[in-house]
């Protein structure tokens, strides 16, 4: 069942209603990303720690981990079988459903949801595959944009490093499905500098807020609690009510 | 390059095994060309086993899904059918997907843009029946279910939509081949 226009345009002013409303607490949207290696998860499990010990009620969300299509794009990425259309839209399907299942719904309640790794994660290696970013692009409209954007910038070198320090990239990490490259490692570095080149331009177009990763644990975390603490006080984004509007029309239907 | 006997057919439609029907009349002669049929990847069977905990998918999500597979059917069966210069019937493709989109509110621009990497068939069918779907046949039976997983009404009325979608569709196309 479609939902009319008079019932978006509701949606819409029901969503500006509630994120901009000065008496209630809103929920924030916070997005860490960067290349493997970057140390952005450690930063983000720091990071939850201490908006825990702050009082924030917090939800965390990983790429690729809805209940719904994780278990599809595993089974294909172990049998090696995507092609870079069929791995971005899988990943933009994953996306949607944990917006749609878990993001939006914790937002709506005033909870602070923290991304380890966010729709950039998608444009980055999807254009790095060799596709579009246009198309990739508008694969995750309505757009949802974070308050407060993460990017951990690290060398390619560097990324190569920490990750193969403990560990052999995987398939699709080591991004030889486009390299042909069949030593893991040698295919990691390359891909990863195409990576790394893609979010660098995207870091700028979105206005990302750069960390630089190469620093210590401890000065990266005082680095991002105060710019969390200067950054939270920003006003709701109005480019997100279309997809408040269409989750809330969705969600009424769905009843 | 590719035969001149290479051709991509579409066959459209909600009941699902009268699109197959269609689909199979659609090729001139058997040997010559084959079908390629909706979820032949399984993420749909696939989906179809997943635990119900993890919350209905919206039309957005499933259409993605749908794409998907089609990436999928067109690497694997379309364009090498194609390419080996014979027909090749695509049951359900495009137009199917699309008109899912437009009766559950998705709007126009996106799905033009989701489906930008599938080539257009030089030939276009459409099934107008719509037995089938409303028992969740076929990916319009199955995506209603699951948008709609507790309100049969909703349900009815979304399958309805597509295939008012499609009719309009279809006479479309017969106006402009008449003039």
């Amino acid at each position: 069942m479609r939902p009319s226009a008079a019932a978006l345009r509701v949606a819409r002013r029901s969503a500006r209603a509630h994120f901009s409303d000065p008496s209630k607490k809103r929920g924030l949207l916070v997005a860490f990303e960067g290349p493997d290696g970057s140390g952005k998860t450690t930063q983000r499990k720091l990071f939850k720690t201490w908006l825990k010990s702050e009082g924030y009620d917090v939800v965390t969300t990983k790429w690729n981990s809805s209940d719904l299509i994780k278990p599809i794009i595993k089974s294909r990425k172990a049998v090696r079988a995507l092609s870079p259309e069929e791995f971005s839209l899988l990943h933009g399907a994953d996306f949607r459903h944990r917006v749609e299942q878990i993001i939006l719904p914790a937002l709506w309640e005033g909870k602070l949801v923290i991304a380890d790794r966010f729709l950039f994660t998608g444009l980055a290696r999807d254009v790095a595959r060799g596709l579009d970013l246009d198309w990739v692009l508008k694969l995750y409209q309505p757009l949802l944009w974070p308050d407060l954007v993460f990017y951990f910038a690290v060398s390619p070198i560097t990324s190569g490093r920490r990750v193969t320090a403990t560990r052999m990239p995987n398939f699709y990490e080591a991004g030889q499905d486009v390299t042909a490259v069949d030593d893991p490692v040698e295919s990691y570095q390359r891909f990863i500098a195409r990576v790394i080149r893609e979010y660098e331009s995207l870091a700028l177009i979105f206005n990302m807020i750069t960390v630089d990763a190469e620093q210590s644990i401890g000065d990266q975390h005082r680095q991002i609690r105060e710019l969390f603490l200067e950054g939270q006080q920003r006003p709701w984004s109005p480019w997100n009510a279309d997809a408040v509007a269409e989750w809330l029309a969705g969600r009424g239907e769905a009843r | 390059m590719t035969s001149p006997k290479a051709r991509l057919v579409s066959v459209d439609g909600v009941d699902a095994s009268a699109v197959i029907a269609t689909a199979r009349r659609a090729i001139d002669r058997p040997g010559r060309g084959g079908v390629s049929h909706w979820d032949a990847s399984g993420i749909f069977q696939d989906l179809c086993v997943a635990d119900a905990a993890a919350g209905a998918p919206s039309a957005r999500t499933l259409l993605l899904l749908y794409a998907a597979d089609l990436a999928f059917r067109l690497r694997w069966e379309i364009r090498p059918a194609l390419a080996a210069g014979r027909r090749v019937v695509a049951a359900p493709y495009v137009d199917t997907a699309v008109a899912f989109g437009r009766a559950a509110g998705v709007p126009a621009g996106w799905l033009t843009n989701l489906f930008r990497f599938a080539p257009a068939a030089a030939e276009r069918h459409f099934v107008t029946s719509v037995r089938g779907a409303a028992a969740g046949d076929g990916f319009v039976g199955l995506a209603s279910e699951r948008v709609h997983a507790v309100n049969r009404r909703a349900r009815r009325k979304l399958v309805s939509g597509v295939a008012a979608h499609l009719r309009a569709q279809a006479l479309r196309r017969a106006r402009r081949s008449k003039r």
